[in-house]
């Protein structure tokens, strides 16, 4: 898991996801009977944060994941240019957790029991222990942004640098959100981040 | 902390080029993501099973409650019982600990109906018809990741329109 979150190590500078997934797909097509599985367990861990940086419990984000990957296998003939397959997984992904939502607030109104799915974990950092001081300083940080921000950097952070316009288009985030420019979310965590004594000597 | 003078900074930083920090601070965010909340390390291997019906039109059916309740006088073992929801039905299922490595899995259709009921597992599958009432039954279940499919079945009062697939769960 860790692996596949630091996958471009520190440069961040890979061919990006999007050229990753582009060659999948086309193996894919061409009868790589592999690709498919592959292509799978490279973009399910971005979908993953996709879903839950949305606040879905546990088992909605991995029915999210699933009906996307599923969409995604079903419609992988139909998808013109393999570049926009990535961008095409992120659209899908954040229209199904956003119906994943309005199904929720729906229930809820009829069936406390709704109710009693665990929370989001980001809901409860306090009980989140952080072993390593650099990681509690960031979470802390992390919570004054809004929730926008948030969602676009836990995005992005799996993801190298050439997908970063993709993405937070596909997240529906202003161009110029971030890449090849900062942008004002990772901009404001460095200033936060800057402010707290505890980061720079950490 | 938000004065003109730093919203001045803001915009200036927002509006470099991502340099290397970037980078390291992405990594560790990252990193966080991965501690706090990573993806269920199963996840891909249960989607997997879902993703072989891709050719089929189905109806996907949600997990909607989980409980667990001791069974035995020490009540180590504890048998879980698990909600699945769709559009057509709703199935309670109870799996049960039997022996080393099995289980006994009892389920409940709602509406009830003598539908099929297919068992997916990494050994294959196993049918099952339910009763009248919509009860169903699986003895002998080894170990591992199992899913349902109910299956269109003709002659019925619930007619479905396509196969009703719950997520796939370990049991």
């Amino acid at each position: 898991m860790t692996s596949e979150a630091t996958r471009s190590g520190t440069s961040r500078t890979g061919t990006g996801l999007s050229a990753c997934i582009a060659a999948l797909l086309i193996a894919h097509r061409t009868g790589d009977r592999d690709a498919m599985a592959s292509l799978v367990r490279q973009v399910a861990p971005l979908l993953w944060h996709v879903a839950r940086s949305f606040r879905l419990d546990v088992g909605s984000a991995e029915d999210v994941v699933q009906n996307t990957l599923l969409a995604f296998v079903r419609h992988s003939g139909e998808i013109a240019e393999p570049q926009a397959a990535l961008r095409w997984l992120i659209v899908t992904a954040r229209r199904e957790a956003l119906r994943s939502i309005q199904l929720r607030d729906r229930v809820e109104l009829v069936d406390e029991a709704a109710r009693t799915m665990p929370a989001p974990a980001e809901d409860e950092p306090e009980r989140i222990v952080l072993a390593q001081a650099t990681q509690r300083v960031l979470w802390r940080n992390i919570a004054k942004l809004s929730e926008r921000c948030r969602q676009l950097l836990r995005v992005i952070a799996f993801a190298e640098r050439p997908d970063y316009a993709a993405l937070s288009s596909a997240l529906g985030m202003p161009i110029g959100s971030i890449g090849p420019t900062r942008g004002r979310c990772l901009a404001k965590l460095r200033l936060l981040l800057s402010a707290d004594s505890e980061w720079s000597s950490s | 902390m938000t004065g003109p003078g730093d919203l001045g900074a803001l915009a200036r930083l927002a509006e470099e080029l991502l340099d290397d920090e970037d980078g390291r601070l992405l990594d560790e965010i990252a990193r966080l993501y991965d501690r706090i909340d990573p993806m269920p390390a199963d996840l891909v291997e249960r989607i997997g099973f879902t993703l072989t019906l891709a050719h089929m039109e189905i109806e996907l059916a949600r997990l909607t409650l989980e409980s667990r309740t001791p069974v035995g006088a020490r009540g180590e073992e504890r048998a879980r019982t698990v909600t699945f929801s769709s559009e057509s039905l709703t199935v309670m299922v109870t799996i049960t600990p039997t022996a080393h490595r099995e289980c006994r899995i009892d389920g409940w259709i709602a509406p009830g109906a003598p539908i099929r009921v297919e068992l997916r597992s990494d050994r294959g599958s196993r049918d099952a018809i339910a009763d009248v009432d919509g009860r169903f039954d699986f003895a002998e279940v080894s170990c591992g990741l199992v899913q349902l499919v109910f299956h269109p079945t003709p002659d019925i009062e619930v007619q479905l329109r396509s196969p009703v697939v719950t997520p796939a769960v370990q049991v």
